[in-house]
């Protein structure tokens, strides 16, 4: 990812929406009992997209705007945000951009991978709770949602942070110009 | 410079968990008052007018969502209330089953309780169990039969009225002739004029009863009661213990009686639909008054 000042601004906006918009519509849906992680989703996005870095900063801000936006403990969502952002950029990084079958893939394992550290952050810290059946059952559908909506996130994502893509600028470069004439003519090499 | 990208990534990596670690316990050891806290208020403060407009912005959203799931949620739920009403239904229809049962069986121990049970007699209540199929019903199947008493011959009572003697018996079950029945005959008396005559069916009509070989000239009027005579005369006698009712007058023209010496009634006791009858046993040892 191409990091200028313009690409920056547009992080944080959608960082301190998609925060904002988890919390105030995704987290009030009701979907087969359980409820999108949007705000995971969009760091795995942005892990996938940008590689490690991009993904752990990502994930580090949006969690601890969402700790402070929800009055929780300052550093828990920040810390399994950042987790998952890691790992979505270390499979790019390793791997390669993810296939359609690996996005749906990565979003299903990674949020559950994000909904198994809250819940570690939130036992540690101290709250007195068994894991019932009902939060494994919460996890899977919350993981199941994600696998769901992992697609058309990450499009979104791309269409926000597209100028910053290095590989955008790369397909955009090997795109033929067509002429007048109809024949093709080679980009000029740089 | 690859091995840069990773140290420098790796750094980054480290100060931002250091980070959260640090903040995580920071907050836990600080009071409400402590300066994390602080900060939390204040951006919370500052997000709070932009979560207010974006909460009525997405509404729409969410609501569509939720509508979706409160749909399929409602068609499971309507299934579960669907069982529930069944079940109800159910518990409801038992419950009017046994209260109709109990107010028969009142209605049943208020019939006998005018003494017209003769001393020595044994009333066993029985339960309807089957019933003749033809538009006569001249006989029903009670569940008590000569293991419990029942003999042959012993009177029948339902609530209200007269309805009829044990024909045949089984060790738990009997058959009852219902006095709608082609043969049967009951000697009867018209209370208060005391006219005696014989009750018998109107075949054709089992709600109809005929009380013939009425004496000429005795004034009969509707609604009269007639109740069962209890003739006894030396070794022959009636079944019947007098003074059970059997029905009221429904029709006394002063024709009929000339011509045929015969009036109607109609029987007290609902023959098509009881449940419960008394069956007057006479325990063994013991003759029939």
């Amino acid at each position: 990812m191409i990091v200028t000042p313009g690409i920056i601004g547009r992080l944080m906006a959608l960082g301190a929406f998609v925060a904002v918009a988890q919390i105030v519509c995704f987290s009030k849906m009701d979907v087969f009992g359980s409820d999108p992680d949007v705000a995971l989703l969009v760091v795995i996005s942005l892990g996938v997209l940008g590689g490690s870095l991009t993904g752990a900063v990502a994930g580090f801000s949006i969690g601890l705007l969402m700790d402070c936006l929800l009055l929780e403990t300052l550093g828990g969502f920040a810390l399994a945000m950042l987790t998952v952002g890691y790992v979505a950029g270390r499979y790019r990084e390793t791997i390669g951009p993810p296939t359609r079958g690996a996005t749906v893939l990565l979003g299903g394992a990674l949020t559950l991978l994000g909904s198994g550290v809250i819940a570690a952050i939130q036992i540690g810290t101290g709250i007195d709770a068994t894991v019932s059946f009902l939060v494994v059952r919460d996890a899977i559908v919350t993981s199941l949602i994600g696998a769901a909506l992992a697609i058309p996130v990450l499009w979104i994502v791309r269409l926000v942070v597209r100028s910053a893509l290095v590989d955008e600028r790369r397909a955009a470069r090997r795109r033929p110009i067509v002429t007048r004439g109809g024949a093709d003519q080679a980009p000029p090499v740089q | 410079m690859y091995r840069k990208q990773v140290r420098r990534r790796r750094a980054v990596l480290l100060l931002l968990v250091a980070a959260s670690l640090t903040l995580l316990s920071l907050y836990y050891r600080e009071g409400n008052g402590g300066p994390l806290h602080g900060v939390q208020d204040v951006v919370s403060t500052v997000f709070a007018p932009i979560e207010s407009v974006a909460d009525r912005a997405l509404k729409p959203a969410r609501d569509l969502v939720n509508w979706f799931h409160e749909t399929f949620d409602a068609r499971g739920e309507n299934d579960r209330l669907h069982d529930q009403v069944a079940e109800l239904r159910d518990q409801l229809a038992r419950a009017q089953t046994t209260r109709q049962e109990a107010k028969e069986v009142a209605a049943l121990d208020e019939t006998l309780s005018g003494g017209i049970v003769p001393d020595g007699t044994d009333p066993v209540t029985a339960r309807v169990i089957g019933r003749s199929p033809t538009v006569w019903y001249s006989s029903v199947t009670v569940d008590k039969g000569s293991s419990d008493g029942v003999h042959v011959d012993d009177p029948v009572v339902a609530a209200l009225g007269l309805a009829g003697k044990v024909t045949q018996t089984t060790p738990n079950t009997a058959q009852v002739t219902l006095i709608t029945d082609a043969d049967s005959a009951v000697t009867a008396r018209i209370v208060p004029s005391g006219a005696t005559g014989v009750v018998e069916p109107d075949v054709g009509d089992p709600r109809d009863l005929q009380l013939d070989y009425l004496e000429r000239g005795t004034e009969i009027a509707e609604g009269q009661m007639v109740v069962t005579a209890g003739f006894s005369t030396g070794d022959l006698g009636s079944i019947f213990p007098p003074g059970i009712p059997i029905g009221e007058i429904t029709e006394a023209t002063p024709e009929e009686q000339q011509a045929y010496q015969r009036v109607h009634l109609e029987p007290f006791a609902d023959l098509r639909d009881m449940s419960f009858v008394k069956v007057l046993t006479v325990p063994s040892g013991k003759g029939k008054g």
